[in-house]
């Protein structure tokens, strides 16, 4: 398979010159990253890189089409990159098997190519094993484009949801010119004390109770304790609490083990709740729940389901008697032996005594354990109960991968290409896909608008700083580079500036503690960028700043 | 705006840190928790200001809508309900909600049974605790 022979007729011989000698970089070799691959390299395109993190997994062969079950667990870049050259041998596809945001793709690495194009993933969904959001690695490739000035072509897709558009530095919104909306979380009293929709039990279930019993709880109450305060009676209470609660933790893969937590959590927790009349005025009251009653009809229910080989089928609800019996253990015959999950973390725990379980939503057990904790929880509430399939889904904010909108997408993301290669920016659109609008058509499109002049990220002005940040002091970049004067050689930003970068402050006006530490010892080495804000909004306008890009020389 | 206070939280490296913030609320005047400065730790996350900060006394206070860990139930500081990313730290509108919350608790959101229960059951004692609670935290 080749390109096709005569694609100059439709777009002309000049842009497929430029086609051919363009330096493309894609990053991501997922869903839409495996179409848009294809596309490119079947459009003419020769010289891409591409770049993914991440390994290739079962659950990805519907529809990444360039993976193949015998590719599970490598590299998503370098097969991709292998497949998409056997339909075009010649093109010259370099692949990185590694993060985007590692600071050897630094600026420069970027002004190399003459587009870059995101194929990420849905905004919002974590990396399970990264823990990385796909919004922060589009914020971080918007950025660099920025400061590099090499046009961008977003794109993502949700469901039968989908767009694609284009960013240019000083013409278009950036990524960050509106907000984006953020993952729901919902308020810790709705989680703990008043859960009124399955969605909150099941919260509770994966977030509070997984988390405490098996993973590194985040709220470290433990920690609280050890800081250097005073002995309050409050401090003592708490103290008691995390006892109560550790004791349960350390006891997993006891006997008791289930029958603790199953007290503590469904019937304990619960009767001190709804021993809260006020909270209950206006709604009904928690109904705890109790061990023997369920396990007697636990037992009853295990002898019918025995007797009539009932299935346990995925995506429908489990009875109350299943629920207990699965959280209580999954070893459906015996209730004395602990549950699965107490189990693995205590025998982690003989090798390493931090050991933890994450969770996860394809690790059996701990969905079961979900499933079954947050129904449990559902019925005392009185809430709606959730199949085992459902709460997979809600617990693993699953949004489905559509391949006929990766490949829609994909498409239209090569013809921005070509009109970016043009030069024909001001005829790009974005463009939505958006099946079943009011109006009888798949695509809509709309002007791309002017930079957002209060946006924090694309109205800063973008510097490169070669620097040996092994001999270069903050001292030396504050005075000889930002304060002079531009005729001076310098910045003229004056001293009275703050000095930023990432979520840390280094100097401002009145706290010169760093001033004369190395630029390396503040982590400010290849690649960071530091951003300065004079405190005179005459300077550069109100809120703008500069955005150092630091470049090790 | 007498007696409060907000600082970022050093880093181990020297920089501050601008994620996480040591704030003390004063008690007003006339009130039980009168005298005392109470420390309260504010994290932003990375999506601030799209999400609110979470605010946590350390230590805990004993209060009905402070959590046992020491996080504060407050609407103007819950993404559900009344957070706006305009409620800026530079209002202190955050600081000051908190302070309007120690006297004056809400009663349809419990967050810990001791001070609730009192509270509700035996204002005297509630007091009296409260009264403790500041004497324990008078600045020094």
């Amino acid at each position: 398979m080749r390109p096709a022979p005569r694609l100059d007729l439709l777009f002309g011989p000049a842009l497929m010159r430029r086609v051919s000698t363009a330096r493309v970089l894609m990053v991501g070799a997922g869903g839409i990253g495996c179409e848009l691959l294809k596309n490119l390299v079947m459009s003419g395109f020769t010289r891409i890189d591409v770049i993914d993190l991440d390994t290739i997994d079962l659950s990805n062969l519907n529809r990444q089409f360039l993976f193949q079950k015998r590719h599970i667990k490598q590299s998503k870049a370098h097969v991709a990159r292998d497949s998409a050259l056997r339909f075009h041998p010649a093109a010259e596809i370099q692949s990185h098997h590694a993060n985007i945001k590692d600071e050897r793709f630094d600026v420069d690495w970027f002004r190399g190519f003459d587009l870059v194009t995101n194929a990420l993933d849905n905004l919002g969904k974590i990396d399970r094993l990264t823990d990385v959001c796909s919004v922060d690695a589009r914020r971080h490739v918007n950025r660099m484009c920025l400061a590099a000035n090499v046009p961008l072509i977003e794109s993502g897709t949700a469901g039968y949801l989908g767009q694609a558009t284009v960013i240019q530095q000083g013409s278009t919104e950036c990524f960050e010119c509106q907000p984006k909306p953020t993952p729901k979380t919902f308020p810790i009293c709705t989680i703990r004390s008043t859960p009124t929709a399955p969605i909150h039990c099941i919260v509770w279930a994966k977030s509070y109770l997984f988390t405490q019993l098996f993973d590194r709880p985040e709220d470290d109450e433990a920690a609280a304790i050890s800081s250097e305060k005073s002995d309050t009676a409050e401090l003592e209470s708490l103290r008691r609490e995390t006892e109560a609660l550790a004791r349960i933790r350390e006891a997993a893969g006891s006997a008791s083990y289930p029958r603790d937590v199953f007290t503590k959590v469904f019937r304990d927790d619960i009767v001190r709740l709804a021993s809260v009349e006020e909270m209950w005025q206006s709604r009904a009251a928690p109904v705890a729940l109790d061990f023997n009653t369920l396990q007697q009809g636990a037992e009853v229910a295990e002898a019918v389901a025995a007797a009539t080989n009932a299935p346990r089928l995925e995506q429908r609800v489990w009875s109350t008697a299943e629920c207990f019996r699965t959280f209580v253990s999954r070893q459906v015959r015996c209730f004395r032996i602990a549950s699965r999950l107490g189990e693995r973390i205590s025998t982690l725990r003989k090798e390493d005594a931090d050991a933890s379980i994450a969770f996860d939503k394809d690790d059996a057990d701990a969905l079961d354990f979900v499933t079954a904790a947050s129904n449990l929880r559902a019925q005392i509430f009185g809430i709606e109960q959730k199949s085992r399939f459902d709460v997979k889904a809600m617990a693993g904010s699953i949004i489905p991968a559509i391949a006929t909108t990766n490949a829609i997408i994909a498409g239209v993301i090569v013809m921005q290409a070509m009109r970016v290669l043009e030069r024909r920016l001001d005829e790009c659109k974005t463009i939505y896909l958006a099946h079943g609008g009011r109006r009888d058509r798949l695509f809509y499109s709309e002007q791309l608008s002017a930079p957002n002049p209060t946006c924090y990220v694309c109205r800063n002005v973008y510097v490169t700083l070669p620097a040996d940040t092994r001999r270069a002091t903050l001292r030396d970049l504050v005075h000889h580079i930002l304060a002079p004067s531009i005729n001076e050689g310098g910045l003229g930003l004056g001293t009275d500036v703050s000095l930023m970068e990432s979520g840390r402050m280094l100097y401002d006006a009145d706290w010169d503690d760093n001033l004369d530490r190395t630029l390396e010892s503040l982590g400010l080495t290849n690649g960071k960028m530091l951003t300065v804000a004079p405190e005179d909004d005459a300077i550069l306008g109100a809120g703008r700043a500069v955005i150092v890009i630091i470049a090790q020389r | 705006m007498w007696g409060f206070y907000a600082r970022p939280c050093k880093n181990e490296d020297g920089t501050m840190d601008l994620m996480n913030w040591e704030c003390g609320i004063p008690g007003r005047e006339g009130t039980p928790w009168e005298g005392g400065v109470y420390r309260l730790t504010l994290a932003f996350p990375e999506e601030y200001p799209s999400k609110p900060p979470k605010c946590k006394f350390t230590p805990p206070l004993f209060h009905p809508n402070v959590y046992p860990s020491g996080t504060v139930c407050l609407s103007i500081i819950n993404e559900e309900q009344d957070w706006k990313p305009a409620i800026t730290m530079k209002q202190a509108s955050i600081l000051l909600g908190i302070q309007d919350l120690l006297n004056d608790p809400n009663p349809h959101s419990p967050a810990q049974s001791e001070a609730y229960t009192l509270f509700r059951k035996d204002m005297d004692e509630y007091e009296r605790r409260v009264r403790i609670q500041a004497r324990e935290n008078i600045p020094r």
